[in-house]
């Protein structure tokens, strides 16, 4: 029987060459997409696995409840939760994990790097991979620094670096360092960045002050760690009692502060799809290769079975002969499982092949290593034969229940009855559906991609530049003032001020403070929390925000004092702007009708001088938080709007000014335009994968129509012989054939548009700003994929319909 | 030729469809004993074919009895399973088709080595086998080659040899010569002649009044019933 099947199957490629090729690619490709996803969906998922104790750490996370305020759950704690967390619970081991931004001084040469500031168990409580040095020792004393090996190699050339002397600095100053340990590089499916460790210490903490140990506020992560699932689940059920007793009025006198605060632990395995949208994207994703993989199968469960009937004949003067039917499905398996395994190594090397392009369309670093994934490669061989031959069961049966007599009685190649026919029009038609869900779902991601990276933001994003460089501690606020002056010096600026958010990310969701009007409660559980921001003069002007009501901040005006400036005195009015969301929860009727109305923010008394548009400076997945904008130029980000020259132009030249101000302090800056491009990339880099999937997803629908259209033309040759003896012309044979073809694939478009409207919802209900589904995108879907159907079919319509009548009939 | 080879006991085949009922033998009772070659005649339509893939047990019988005497003693056939009629088709039995029915993507040798491969035989001693049947039928110059590079006499030639290359008890031909010239088709019924000299039972569907009479016997049938049967003297 072995034999027979090699035999048959070798012979499919050496006689059947179009059929062998059809089903052997649309196999293939369909074990390649499902291969990728699966390596994508591997890498998201398996985030932070450096670590031996992944599955015994958790982090422990902040949720704030407060109107006005995003209660999104954010991987960070205040400062002085794990000494609260162990004076409570002396038992708990944990670790915090401090990011600065620092500089590294190597002769005259600066650079900027992130130092982070941890506790002295960090190496241990992590099991780090250590290369040299010792996890226990090496963060003993606030002089010892850990580098990961590339930061190693990058200063020093070597990872033979401990016992070396290094210089950082930081807004307390330059200081040398004793390099202690070198820690292996963190691989890509880490969030965590581990380049430069040093010992946290009550200095660290000085510098933050009040903020250190503010309940409800973020400043750093803290890691704790448990054996068991349960005894994590046991803490986090006292964490809303421990709140209680230790954050006491922090949130006003009649507020219960577990119903404010929640610190939430999330096992560390989970921490990187901690966001549900991000979550669902991934699955979503990882689905598609399933649904590929599916189509695929169908595919070869079609053209299996429609090449089967062509081997009715075959199998007649098999079963003639003695054949029992055991024997013949056991033929049909076994050439099954070798086509799968054909189709596997082809899918494998398409994979290898494809793997560089799919890495740099979706920013990824999908690797396949046979040694290492050995495991996984024979899971997926097991996941892709188990299904092709629960696929492949059926044309087995249909092929060894012919009845010889019958065939061999009859020039009509049977089709397995009329239940198979059905059910390959049926495979077909559902094939046909999932190509033209994928088509309309891929329009409805490339015009909401497209909305959101030309949406109307509230300001203008174009010509808009980012001077990072400002943030670091060491730049002085005179250093600031002048560089701003210099900036505003250059002639292609037009504006140069300071602002503390940024669009896209990086500045963070920054501070919230509740606002209430007089009468209102001041209570946290009820008064408005608005955004805060401190710009400098000139920044609408400088963003191009709409004002809507009232004016813009004006130094010149006493009024307008600066509410860090030195002028400032505690208690006195200051004057504020708020967006035009920030005054509608207010409760003003109209953005007018909030000028000059008094307020209070948090306990200083504001009056409102200006109302201006709702700026989209977060997420678009996100809502906008309602803002109000002090006048403020001593922190914060320096922004630069210019004109008439080019990016590299004007960076090139506010990058002088600044080396000639700052020279200890390395210049970065980043365009609006870029640093926007963060928030969208994720997305339309999973778009790419997404439309990859769904454009072989279609290629393996058209083989399989392909394949369905020329199998029942073959059937058909003599009927189709009859027809032109009877006087019918080669077009109204077309059109018949067409017809027949074409049928399924138009009930297909009737089930596809909802299907793909349901999902396609669902996939823009995780914006905030999102599209309304145009309705073209269905019908125009449906016309794609038709059209694409009739180019498939045509040629095999049209090829039937040119055979002489004569050759036709004389056909068996 | 006295020992019985298989007895047909009031054979009746019924076809329904969803209406029609049509009964293609009735009540057919006859017998082949050994060494035999028996011609069936009769106009289309007449049950010749039925009657031939009942014998060949690619059709069964709608009641009746068929038994087949063979080494390990009698039989009904009409009442095994699939699996042993099978056995039975691969162990005792040879066909011959008019349109031949070679499989397109064996080659000669592979189509006339299909004639063992459902039975015990090791490979070695299959090629043999092969090669002595191709030998008989003359066409080993063509082993390798595919159905449809051949003649139609050189395909049926083959097809011949696929039928006799287990040696079996019984050799069923359909109309062997039906889409043969005249040369070709004396050919045919050249080899069929020889085999029977050398022992072969057959029995053979034939339009041919002249290739019936080369028969030992011949029967003609009659809307599914027999007409006659003649014993010729060759």
């Amino acid at each position: 029987m072995l034999r027979s099947a090699f035999l048959a199957f070798f012979r499919s490629f050496t006689r059947h060459p179009l059929y062998a090729l059809l089903n052997l690619l649309g196999l293939s490709f369909g074990v390649a997409v499902f291969i990728t996803l699966s390596l994508f969906y591997r890498f998201e998922t398996s985030y932070e696995n450096w670590t031996p104790q992944r599955s015994h750490i958790y982090v422990i996370g902040t949720r704030v409840h407060v109107p006005g305020i995003p209660d999104d759950l954010l991987l960070l704690t205040m400062g002085s939760l794990l000494d609260e967390i162990r004076s409570a619970y002396p038992q708990i081991d944990g670790v915090r994990d401090w990011p600065f931004p620092v500089t590294m001084h190597r002769g005259a040469q600066i650079f900027s790097e992130q130092a982070e500031s941890v506790d002295a168990n960090f190496l241990s409580f992590f099991q780090a991979p250590v290369l040299r040095g010792s996890a226990s020792s090496a963060l003993s004393d606030p002089s010892q620094v850990v580098l990961s090996a590339h930061i190693a190699r990058k200063y020093f050339g070597t990872i033979d670096v401990v016992g070396r002397p290094l210089t950082l600095g930081d807004e307390s100053g330059l200081k040398t360092y004793t390099v202690s340990a070198v820690i292996a590089d963190l691989p890509k499916n880490s969030d965590m960045q581990l380049d430069i460790l040093r010992l946290l210490t009550p200095q660290h903490e000085a510098i933050m002050g009040g903020i250190w140990n503010g309940w409800g506020l973020i400043l750093l992560k803290t890691y704790v760690k448990f054996k068991t699932p349960a005894e994590a689940a046991a803490f986090s059920a006292q964490l809303p009692a421990f709140i209680d007793r230790r954050a006491g009025a922090t949130f006003g006198a009649n507020v219960v502060p577990h119903k404010m605060l929640e610190l939430p632990l999330t096992p560390l395995a989970n921490s990187h799809l901690i966001r549900p949208k991000l979550k669902a994207a991934i699955l979503s994703l990882g689905l598609v290769g399933i649904v590929t993989l599916a189509l695929a199968l169908i595919n070869y469960v079609n053209l299996a079975t429609a090449r089967a009937g062509m081997r009715a004949r075959e199998v007649a003067v098999r079963k003639t002969l003695g054949a029992p039917p055991p024997a013949l499905r056991l033929q049909f398996l076994i050439e099954a499982v070798l086509t799968l395994l054909l189709a596997f190594l082809v899918a494998l090397s398409m994979v290898e092949l494809s793997l560089p392009l799919i890495n740099a369309a979706g920013s990824l670093s999908l690797t396949l290593d046979y040694r290492a994934d050995a495991g996984w490669l024979l899971g997926a061989l097991g996941c892709v034969m188990l299904a092709g031959l629960v696929a492949a069961l059926y044309p087995a049966f249909v092929l060894s229940a012919f009845k010889p007599a019958q065939v061999l009685a009859s020039s009509r190649t049977p089709g397995g009855g009329r239940t198979a026919g059905w059910l390959r029009t049926g495979l077909a038609m559902l094939q046909f559906a999932a190509v033209v869900v994928a088509f309309i779902l891929m329009a409805g991601f490339m015009l909401q991609i497209r909305h959101i990276e030309t949406a109307d933001l509230g300001f203008r994003r174009d010509h808009l530049i980012i001077v990072n460089s400002v943030t670091n501690p060491i730049v002085t606020f005179a250093q600031r003032e002048a560089f701003y002056n210099a900036a505003r010096a250059l002639p292609a600026v037009r504006y140069a001020t300071a602002a503390d958010k940024i669009p896209g990310p990086g500045s963070g969701p920054g501070g919230f403070s509740k606002i209430f009007r007089p009468g209102q409660s001041d209570n946290m559980a009820q008064a408005l929390s608005v955004n805060v921001s401190a710009i400098g003069p000139d920044y609408f002007e400088l963003m191009r925000t709409r004002l809507l009501a009232g004016r813009r901040f004006d130094a010149q005006r006493g009024e307008d004092q600066d509410w860090n400036g030195p002028d400032y005195v505690k208690g006195s009015v200051v004057n504020v702007i708020v967006s035009r969301s920030a005054a509608r929860d207010m409760g003003f009727v109209s953005p007018r009708s909030a000028i000059g109305q008094m307020a209070t923010l948090g306990t200083a008394p504001v009056r409102i001088v200006g109302v201006v548009e709702d700026m989209r400076l977060v997420s678009p997945n996100d809502p906008i938080p309602p803002a109000l904008y002090v006048l403020d130029s001593k922190y914060g980000y320096a922004m630069v709007r210019y004109q008439g020259v080019s990016e590299a132009a004007m960076r090139e030249a506010l990058g002088r000014v600044w080396r000639q101000i700052v020279p200890d302090v390395p210049f970065d800056c980043i365009s609006v335009a870029a640093n926007l491009d963060a928030y969208y990339r994720p997305e339309r880099d999973r778009s790419y994968l997404f439309d990859i999937g769904t454009g072989i997803a279609a290629l393996i629908g058209c083989l399989g129509l392909y394949g369905m259209a020329a199998f029942n033309t073959g059937r058909r040759v003599r009927e189709i012989g009859m027809r032109k003896v009877l006087g019918a012309s080669r077009g109204q044979l077309v059109r018949l054939l067409l017809v027949q073809f074409l049928r399924p694939v138009f009930i297909a478009s009737l089930i596809a548009w909802p299907v793909g409207w349901i999902v396609l919802q669902r996939w823009l209900g995780q914006f905030n700003d999102a599209i309304a589904i145009p309705l073209w995108i269905f019908p125009a879907a449906a016309a794609a994929s038709l059209l694409i159907a009739l180019a498939t079919v045509g040629g095999v319509a049209f090829a039937a319909s040119s055979a002489e009548p004569g050759k036709a009939l004389r056909h068996e | 030729m006295t020992d019985p080879l298989i007895d047909l006991r009031n054979i009746t085949r019924l076809y329904r469809s969803d209406e029609i009922e049509t009964a293609a033998l009735h009540d057919v009772s006859m017998s082949v004993k050994r060494g035999e070659f028996v011609a069936v005649m009769g106009p289309s339509g007449c049950g010749k074919s039925t009657l031939l893939n009942i014998m060949g047990t690619i059709d069964r019988p709608t009641s009746g009895a068929y038994v087949f005497h063979g080494p390990d003693g009698q039989q009904d056939l009409a009442r095994l399973s699939e699996v042993k009629l099978a056995q039975h088709r691969a162990r005792h039995l040879g066909f011959i088709f008019q349109s031949f029915n070679l499989v397109d993507d064996l080659t000669i040798f592979e189509n006339i080595e299909l004639g063992l491969l459902y039975r015990s035989h090791r490979h070695g001693s299959r090629r043999k086998a092969v090669e002595a049947a191709m030998d008989r039928v003359g066409i080993a110059h063509r082993a390798r080659h595919y159905p449809h590079q051949l003649s139609g006499g050189q395909q049926q030639r083959a097809a011949i040899a696929r039928a006799i290359v287990g040696e079996p008890d019984l050799i069923l031909a359909d109309e062997p010569t039906g889409n043969l010239d005249t040369e070709n088709g004396a050919q045919v019924m050249d080899i069929l002649r020889g085999l029977n000299a050398a022992g072969a039972t057959i029995v053979m569907v034939t339009h041919s009044p002249s290739h019936a009479d080369q028969a030992s016997r011949r029967i003609d049938m009659l809307d599914g019933q027999l007409a006659a049967s003649v014993e010729q003297v060759l």
